[in-house]
C-alpha cells in the first residue's frame, strides 16, 4: 500500500513536469517573445514571466533579444549647404518594440538583428545626407554657437531616422542617435594643414612682434618714470634750499642793526676762510700788521744793487 | 530492498529454498546490489538538482535571480551582494552575475590617428603621412576648422547594474559611442588654441559634462567619474614645426618681456636713490647754512657792544687779531716793501715748476 502512494505520487509529480513542458514556456526579462499558430504571428508577449501555449508543432515561439542594439554606420560623403564634402558616420542605439512586425520581415534570415541593421543603415545614409545638406558647415563646426546647432543636426537626424522607421512599420524604434564621426576627404587634408601652417606662421610672428614692442614699452616707460623722479626729487630739493633761505633771513634781520660792522665781521670772515692753509701771500708794508715795518731798514733795499 | 524481491519470491508459490540453484542465487544478488547502487546514485542526483541552485557572488560582482524570467525584487533590492546564496534549481530559478568591478574605464576612438595597442605599448608612432586617410585616422575638426588629435578617457562606475545587463547589449560600447560624440561636439565648437594650450581644462569639463547628459538620457545605468582629454596638434611634420615656433615665440617673448621688467626696476630704483639722495643733500644743505647765520647772527649781536664802545679801535683791533691768524696760516710769505726811490719792483713767482713758461706775477 505504501508503495503504490510512493508510485502515484512520483507519477503525478512526472505528469505535472510534462504538463509544464508542453503547455508554458518562460520569458526572461531580456527577451520578447512572437508566438506563431501554425505559422502564423499569433502575439507577442513583451513582459517577463511563465506564460502558456499550446504544444509544439501547433504554436511556436520565436525569442528575440529585446535589450538596445548598438549600431554604426560607416562613414559617407555628402555635400553641405555649402558645398564643402562632409565624411560622416553617426552610430544608433535601437531595440525591437514590436516583434509582431519585426518577425514576419526578419525572421526569416539566420540572424536577424544584422538583417534589421542592414535596413538601418539605408534609412541612415539617406536621412543623414538630407540633413547634412540643409546645414552649411558652421552649423558644424562654430566658435560662437556654443556646440547647439551640433547637437540640433544629431537630434534632426534622429527625427527624420525615427519617423522613418515607424512609417515602415519595421516593429523596431531607434533610441538615440549621435554623430560619431565628422571628417574631411582625405585631399582635403592637405589644404587644411597648409592653411594651419600660414595660420601658426602668422601667430609666430605676431607673438614675436608684439613681445619686442612691449619690451619697448615698458622700458620707455621706465625711464620716463626715472626721468620724472629725479626732476621731482630736484624740485624738492630746490624748495628745501629755498625754505633754509627763508629761515636764515630770520637771522638777517639781526644785522640791519648795524650794517657796517657785519659788512666788516663778514670781510673778515671771507678772509679767514680764503687764506686756510697751504696759500701764499705776497704783501708790502701798507699792509695791516706789516705797516710796522714802514721804514724800517731792512736787506731787501740791497736786492737791487 | 526487500520490495524489490518480493515478486520472484511471490510467483513460484513458496517452493523450498534448495530448487534455486547457486547460478540464479548469484543472479538474484547481483540484481539487488546494482538496484542498491542506482538508489543511491539517485538520491545524490536529487541533492546535486537542489544544491544546484546554490552559488557564490564574488566581491566585485552583484547578482539578480530571475524566477521563470522575472526578475526576483525590484530596483536596488534585486542585487544579490558578495556571498553565498541559495536560488531554486534550474527551469524555475536562473541567476545572472554581473561583474561590477570598481571603476570601469573606456578610451574615445574618434579623434586619434590609426595606431595599434602594440605600437602603444612600445611608445612608437606610426609615420605620419601628407594627409590623413577618414578610414583610418580620426581627429576632430576644430571651431576654427583646424585639424587636431584629440582622445578622451572616461573612467565610469556602473550604478545600476539591472539596467546596465537587461536594457543594452553592450552597454560599455553604448559608453563609448557617447564619449565619442561628446569629443565631437566639444571640438566643434572649441579652437585649435584653446583645445591644445590656452583652455584645456574648458574642453576637458565640456565633453566630461557632454558625456555626463548623454549618459543620463540614455538611462545606461552608469555614473561618470572622471574624464582625461589628451590632444595633440597634427603629427605631419611641417604642421608640428609650425606649432612649434608658435611656442617658441611665445616663450621668447615671455623673456623679452621678462628682461624689460628687470631693466624697469634696475633704472626706477637707481633713480629712487638718486632722488632720495638729492633731497637729503639738500637737506642738510639746509639745516648747515641756516645754522651758519644764525650762529653769526649770534656772534654779531655779542660783538655789537664792543663796537658801539670805539668803532675805529675795534675795526683795527679785529683786522690786525684776524691778519695775525691768517698769517700763521699761511704758508710762504713774502713781504715786498717799497724801494726808497720809488721805483716799481718786480718780483717773478714760479707757481709750477713743471710748466715751462712761469707764470709772472707783478706787484708793486
Amino acid at each position: 500500500m505504501k508503495r503504490k502512494t510512493f508510485t502515484i505520487i512520483i507519477s503525478i509529480f512526472l505528469g505535472i513536469i510534462f504538463f509544464f513542458l508542453l503547455f508554458t514556456f518562460q520569458v526572461r526579462q531580456q527577451e520578447v517573445v512572437v508566438v506563431t499558430r501554425f505559422g502564423k504571428p499569433d502575439r507577442q508577449i513583451t513582459e517577463p514571466g511563465l506564460k502558456f501555449r499550446l504544444p509544439w508543432g501547433i504554436e511556436m515561439v520565436h525569442r528575440f533579444d529585446q535589450r538596445v542594439q548598438n549600431f554604426e554606420d560607416k562613414l559617407t560623403e555628402g555635400l553641405s549647404r555649402d558645398s564643402y564634402n562632409l565624411l560622416t558616420s553617426v552610430y544608433v542605439g535601437w531595440k525591437i518594440t514590436n516583434p509582431t512586425n519585426f518577425f514576419p520581415r526578419f525572421a526569416g534570415n539566420p540572424n536577424p538583428i544584422a538583417e534589421a541593421e542592414k535596413v538601418l543603415e539605408r534609412t541612415l545614409g539617406h536621412q543623414k545626407s538630407a540633413v547634412v545638406g540643409k546645414h552649411p558647415l558652421s552649423d558644424f563646426v562654430s566658435a560662437t554657437d556654443k556646440g547647439t546647432n551640433f547637437i540640433a543636426i544629431e537630434q534632426e537626424i534622429l527625427t527624420a531616422v525615427q519617423n522613418e522607421v515607424r512609417a515602415q512599420n519595421y516593429g523596431l524604434e531607434v533610441e538615440f542617435l549621435g554623430i560619431k564621426k565628422l571628417q574631411l576627404p582625405e585631399s582635403v587634408t592637405q589644404n587644411v594643414f597648409d592653411r594651419m601652417t600660414a595660420e601658426r606662421k602668422l601667430l609666430a610672428d605676431k607673438s614675436q612682434f608684439e613681445g619686442e614692442a612691449d619690451a619697448q614699452k615698458i622700458r620707455s616707460d621706465a625711464n620716463r618714470r626715472a626721468a620724472e623722479m629725479l626732476a621731482n626729487a630736484e624740485g624738492r630739493a630746490t624748495e628745501i634750499k629755498g625754505q633754509g633761505e627763508a629761515q636764515a633771513a630770520k637771522s638777517l634781520a639781526v644785522f640791519q642793526q648795524n650794517p657796517e660792522l657785519a659788512t666788516f665781521v663778514f670781510r673778515l670772515d671771507a678772509l679767514d676762510a680764503t687764506l686756510k692753509d697751504r696759500s701764499t701771500l705776497i704783501f708790502d708794508q701798507h699792509t695791516e700788521p706789516f705797516s710796522l715795518l714802514r721804514g724800517t731798514p731792512t736787506n731787501l733795499g740791497n736786492i737791487k744793487k | 530492498m526487500n520490495g524489490m524481491d518480493k515478486s520472484p519470491n511471490a510467483a513460484p508459490g513458496l517452493p523450498p529454498e534448495n530448487p534455486m540453484d547457486s547460478g540464479s542465487q548469484a543472479l538474484s544478488e547481483a540484481l539487488r546490489s546494482s538496484f542498491g547502487i542506482i538508489k543511491f546514485v539517485m538520491v545524490i542526483l536529487i541533492f546535486v538538482f537542489l544544491g544546484s541552485g546554490i552559488f557564490i557572488v564574488g566581491s566585485q560582482e552583484r547578482a539578480i535571480i530571475l524566477r521563470m524570467g522575472r526578475p526576483v525584487g525590484t530596483g536596488e533590492q534585486a542585487l544579490l551582494g558578495p556571498g553565498l546564496h541559495f536560488s531554486l534549481p534550474y527551469p524555475i530559478d536562473e541567476h545572472v552575475k554581473v561583474s561590477i568591478s570598481g571603476i570601469q574605464s573606456i578610451t574615445s576612438t574618434a579623434g586619434w590617428y590609426a595606431t595599434t595597442p602594440a605600437m602603444e605599448a612600445a611608445g612608437t608612432e606610426p609615420f605620419p603621412g601628407a594627409t590623413l586617410n577618414p578610414a583610418i585616422d580620426g581627429y576632430l575638426i576644430t571651431a576654427d576648422a583646424n585639424i587636431v588629435h584629440s582622445r578622451a578617457t572616461l573612467n565610469y562606475r556602473i550604478s545600476e547594474p539591472v539596467r546596465f545587463v537587461f536594457n543594452f547589449v553592450n552597454a560599455s560600447n553604448a559608453v563609448q559611442h557617447a564619449l565619442d560624440d561628446a569629443l565631437l561636439y566639444a571640438g566643434s565648437h572649441y579652437k585649435v588654441d584653446e583645445i591644445l594650450t590656452r583652455d584645456i581644462i574648458g574642453f576637458r569639463e565640456t565633453v566630461m559634462r557632454r558625456v555626463t547628459q548623454l549618459v543620463e538620457e540614455r538611462n545606461l545605468g552608469v555614473t561618470v567619474e572622471q574624464c582625461t582629454v589628451k590632444s595633440i596638434p597634427p603629427r605631419q611634420p611641417n604642421v608640428r614645426q609650425a606649432f612649434d615656433d608658435v611656442l617658441k615665440a611665445e616663450v621668447n617673448r615671455g623673456r623679452l618681456l621678462t628682461d624689460a621688467r628687470s631693466t624697469e626696476n634696475q633704472v626706477t630704483n637707481r633713480a629712487g636713490a638718486e632722488a632720495a639722495n638729492l633731497i637729503n643733500m639738500a637737506e642738510s644743505d639746509r639745516v648747515r647754512f641756516v645754522n651758519e647765520v644764525s650762529s653769526r647772527a649770534d656772534q654779531f649781536l655779542q660783538l655789537l657792544p664792543q663796537y658801539k664802545e670805539n668803532p675805529s679801535l675795534f675795526v683795527q683791533q679785529r683786522l690786525i687779531g684776524t691778519m695775525g691768524r691768517v698769517l700763521t696760516n699761511v704758508q710762504d710769505k713774502i713781504l715786498v716793501p717799497e724801494s726808497v726811490d720809488g721805483n716799481v719792483r718786480e718780483l717773478r713767482y714760479i707757481l709750477n715748476r713743471e710748466l715751462p713758461k712761469p707764470k709772472s706775477e707783478e706787484t708793486k
